[in-house]
């Protein structure tokens, strides 16, 4: 806590801050193409609907980063901040399974132990842990990744709480995002949070996503409907790649497919892919 | 928002706080994120008070990151899973409510909400001996039904006792008295009535709609926030007491004409799993106790599996649901 004031930094710490990350470039290129895979210090906001796989491709990275490099998992730490209280860890657990075939409990274990979950209540709860937990992002240098599941989920409390003011409604949301700013310039970690597509945007109503400052999203025709960005400036643009998730009519083996359109700030294009969900998570094709 | 005010931690006096005032500092967030060495010397106070202040302060009001392996083993040794005792709704449910979890029985009028709510109060008491808190928003549980689906499980009447005294039922007819009840549920505040009958571990809520739906809709916030608010307040629940939440809501028809749940997009993402309650199409559907439950949203199984079952299968006319009551429910409907 005190390491921001102090001028005494330790080696261990300097080398966390600076040298020490792994890179999380090839955590999923079926997802991220080559030019559009996020790099320390980028946010990659998951966007959609209810029921259009976010949480599952959320867990099928985390699995990703936790695995050991022999099981092709980038072995790095992740921290996950669960706003919904949604998590489910047996979830998880089961896709680390099919990832690890008859390998002990022990692993899975281990695997578990490079996971931290914090459940937050409240946007200010939120910002007073993402505080407190800079200390562990400054201690262990395998701390790679930052998950906040879902970053709207106060949205509705906050706006009614700052009543006609719409810089009080914000302001929580404001000052999480902008040490979220700090956080990530700091520690060079990666940001992946989810937002949940609630706001419908009419024909006729510009959206606000056609601003000049975040014209390369794209929004997905499927999901038209529920494309209309509503969270706070300050956050809008601390996102530099986004994922649109939505459903398709098509089926695959009788289950329903889903898809992902990615697009980012770097690149300006938008690439799309398709995965249906199995009991061992998510499948691309 | 936590204001800063005597007492809350060792070192903030009254004039620490007068101090912090003066510089527009008056909650703990504006604190935590503070320029500390700055503020010092504007307030003039020691810079190591507030230091050791600002620690306190965080770590008395954050959440605490737990390795995944410890939430695991948490897991394991505490969660349950309830059986509804309804066999069809257990196949959809993969064995029934898991406790931890929020899990929602969406339908329309006199699709057999209320009856599988009292059937699943009934079987946790009576058969798993489990104790249960009822949250009755709409005046649709009725006493005598439970007794006598209660004596179709048991005809020892010490039993019958047992069982009816495990179900705690709890009238509220708005959202305020349901937040309330939720918080001193949670704060330990109900522990009195379940002492005798061991910890809770289901709570039903029949209907969430009852008391939210008229306040959402217009240009407002306020209904949308306390719809959020009644969320939250389920899920911790759900979570920090490790109880089954079974909530019901009613349907209304997307741009399709297809059913879907009530409440809007921001409460579609609050059960994590979501079986959908119709009446059978036939004949004699009108009065029939047939119903089809359909999984509509499930982390565990795929959606859209179909079961059909006889809501009169507890030795009941499945018509049981009181005239007044439907015409009521389908007067909410057409609020929407």
């Amino acid at each position: 806590m005190t390491h921001d004031v102090s001028s005494a930094e330790s080696g261990a710490q300097l080398f966390a801050r600076l040298e020490g990350r792994s890179s999380l470039k090839n955590i999923e290129p079926r997802i991220f193409p080559e030019e559009g895979a996020p790099v320390p210090g980028d946010v990659v906001e998951f966007y959609g609907t209810e029921g259009t796989g976010k949480t599952e491709t959320i867990y099928h990275l985390v699995a990703r980063c936790i695995l050991p490099a022999e099981n092709g998992g980038l072995e790095v730490e992740v921290m996950f901040v669960d706003t919904d209280y949604h998590f489910d860890m047996l979830r998880l657990v089961s896709i680390l399974e099919h990832r690890l075939p008859q390998s002990p409990e022990e692993t899975i274990r281990m695997c578990l132990r490079r996971l931290f979950v914090v459940h937050c209540t409240s946007t200010v709860h939120l910002l007073l842990t993402l505080h407190y937990v800079e200390n562990m992002f400054c201690s262990r240098p395998a701390l790679c990744l930052l998950v906040i599941d879902s970053i709207s989920a106060f949205y509705w409390i906050d706006r009614s709480n700052g009543g006609e003011s719409v810089t009080q409604q914000e302001s929580n949301l404001g000052k999480c995002s902008a040490f979220l700013e700090k956080l990530l310039r700091d520690y060079r970690i990666v940001l992946f949070a989810s937002t949940q597509a609630i706001m419908r945007s009419y024909s006729g109503e510009p959206s606000r996503a056609a601003g000049a400052s975040s014209s390369w999203r794209r929004c997905p025709a499927a999901d038209g409907d529920y494309s209309k960005p509503y969270l706070c400036k300050a956050w809008q643009r601390l996102v530099t790649h986004q994922l649109a998730f939505s459903k398709t009519d098509a089926r695959r083996d009788s289950r329903a497919v889903f898809s992902i359109a990615s697009s980012s700030a770097g690149t300006k294009s938008t690439s799309r892919c398709f995965f249906c969900v199995t009991e061992g998570g998510v499948q691309f094709f | 928002m936590v204001f800063l005010r005597e007492g809350l931690c060792p070192g903030l006096t009254e004039e620490v706080i007068q101090a912090l005032r003066t510089q527009e500092i008056r909650t703990v967030e504006d604190l935590v994120s503070s320029e500390l060495e700055e503020l010092a010397q504007k307030c003039s106070i020691s810079y190591k008070a507030l230091v050791a202040i600002r620690r306190v302060l965080l770590t008395q009001h954050t959440g605490f990151p737990v390795s995944g392996a410890d939430l695991y083993e948490e897991l394991l040794s505490s969660m349950a899973i309830l059986s509804t005792g309804n066999e069809s709704l257990d196949v959809l449910l993969d064995a029934g409510l898991y406790t931890g979890e929020v899990t929602e029985l969406a339908g329309g009028p006199g699709s057999g909400k209320t009856q599988v709510c009292l059937g699943v109060a009934v079987n946790i008491s009576c058969v798993l001996k489990r104790t249960v808190l009822y949250i009755d928003t709409n005046g649709g549980l009725s006493a005598s039904r439970l007794l006598q689906m209660v004596q179709s499980k048991t005809s020892n009447m010490e039993e019958q006792v047992e069982a009816l005294n495990r179900i705690l039922v709890c009238r509220v007819f708005d959202v305020f008295s349901l937040l309330e009840t939720l918080h001193s549920l949670r704060s330990g505040g109900l522990e009195q009535a379940s002492v005798r009958n061991g910890p809770i571990r289901a709570v039903l809520v029949d209907s969430v709609t009852a008391v939210l739906s008229h306040m959402l809709g217009g240009r407002q916030t306020e209904g949308m926030s306390l719809m959020m608010q009644v969320a939250g307040a389920l899920r911790l629940i759900a979570k920090d007491l490790n109880v089954a939440v079974l909530v019901t809501n009613h349907v209304t028809r997307d741009g399709n004409g297809v059913l879907k749940a009530g409440l809007g997009q921001s409460w579609s993402h609050v059960p994590r799993t979501r079986v959908l309650l119709q009446r059978v199409d036939g004949p004699q559907a009108r009065h029939s106790g047939l119903r089809w439950a359909t999984l509509l949203k499930s982390s565990r199984q795929p959606c859209h599996q179909k079961q059909q079952f006889d809501l009169g299968s507890g030795g009941q006319p499945a018509d049981s649901h009181p005239d007044h009551l439907q015409r009521r429910e389908q007067e909410d409907v057409f609020k929407h």
